[in-house]
């Protein structure tokens, strides 16, 4: 599954260094809207297992943004695929449903549409795509027990 | 001379909060000349690492976590009698962590380790502003300069630091190391000339005795 993973992910096209340019000023404030929207969703408890989990949502979307601007920079198809599966693997670990995801990366895609020049948008939706439409498999991963190299990304809290 | 059951003690400890006991295990096998590196490696960065992993697993709070680091710091502290005990130092070395980046006990533990080889050691800390750095190095010239990186994400940072670093000091060595690397991340810096990429502190004894 993984393997399936990394082939995919080393076929998403290098993001333009002025579309990365535009991404990274525009990060945190969408990183912000997107929190706002979650936090203002009816089912957010049923998404994020707790009220009290609101901070790590707001942590990870600040997190992605951040995570998403280094991948842009320097892309590495390695990391990307580690690093969501340890996100996958610790956010479940504390009660965030699988259904989260599907739900903030299509904030992030509205977001993203709605903030960006069309051609940074062009350019930087794809990897949202990715990332959505292999949510079933990230969640198969985080089903099994961790292997060795898995979910050592680092964390910050 | 430190077994599982030990080890096990220590991290117990060290998640309730218990600093005395904890201290108590650093000191008793200092007595017992146990190797410093070993404590690095086998007591603290071990028991740092799997303590992330029970905060990841939902076993502590982010709280116990935030204890257990601060406590290791502290315990740093005891080893410091080796530390100074080393003979005149004629090197020296910069550590310090990227701009942003506010895990600093990794690069604590390498410039502890930097001194017990016999180097002097510069720590910074956590989130040295990039002027404020290139304007130290300035002052004290060392040999050799060491980044850390713990996260991922500020890799884009990083890069601007080393270039920075590197424009300004071009003939002084540069290291890079951090849990930021863990999954291979330090292809990245391949794009970045004459950086020597640190995985360990294994890694980092055969440039200390080189350097």
């Amino acid at each position: 599954m993984k393997e399936r993973l990394l082939t995919s992910a080393q076929n998403l096209d290098k993001v333009s260094e002025a579309a990365g340019k535009e991404f990274s000023s525009r990060a945190g404030e969408m990183a912000a809207q997107c929190s706002r929207v979650i936090a203002d969703r009816p089912d957010l408890e049923q998404l994020i297992g707790d009220r009290k989990n609101l901070d790590m949502a707001v942590d990870n979307n600040r997190n992605f943004a951040r995570f998403m601007d280094a991948m842009f920079s320097d892309f590495n198809a390695d990391v990307l695929v580690e690093t969501v599966i340890w996100v996958f693997r610790t956010y479940r670990a504390h009660g965030f449903n699988t259904t989260y995801w599907a739900a903030n990366l299509n904030i992030w895609a509205d977001t993203l549409e709605s903030e960006l020049s069309p051609e940074t948008f062009q350019a930087v939706s794809p990897y949202y795509k990715w990332l959505i439409v292999n949510i079933p498999l990230f969640v198969k991963l985080t089903d099994l027990p961790a292997e060795p190299g898995d979910g050592e990304a680092g964390h910050a809290h | 001379m430190l077994t599982e059951t030990m080890y096990q003690d220590y991290l117990a400890c060290l998640i309730k909060g218990d600093r005395t006991r904890c201290a108590e295990t650093v000191t008793s096998l200092l007595d017992r000349r146990v190797e410093i590196k070993t404590l690095y490696l086998e007591l603290f960065q071990k028991s740092l690492y799997d303590v992330g992993l029970m905060w990841e697993a939902n076993k502590i709070s982010v709280a116990r976590e935030h204890l257990a680091t601060a406590i290791t710091e502290s315990l740093l502290s005891l080893i410091y009698p080796e530390l100074f005990a080393k003979e005149e130092k004629t090197r020296s070395v910069v550590i310090s962590c990227a701009v942003n980046e506010f895990h600093q006990v990794g690069g604590k533990i390498v410039a502890d380790f930097c001194e017990i080889h016999g180097w002097d050691a510069y720590f910074l800390g956590a989130n040295t502003p990039m002027e404020q750095l290139l304007g130290f190095i300035d002052e004290v010239r060392p040999d050799l300069i060491g980044l850390s990186l713990s996260v991922y994400f500020n890799l884009p940072r990083l890069k601007k630091e080393i270039r920075a670093i590197q424009s300004n000091f071009s003939r002084t060595d540069l290291m890079v190391g951090g849990q930021a690397f863990a999954l291979g991340g330090e292809k990245m810096l391949s794009s970045v000339a004459n950086i020597n990429y640190v995985p360990g502190l294994d890694e980092l004894e055969g440039i200390l005795a080189h350097g």
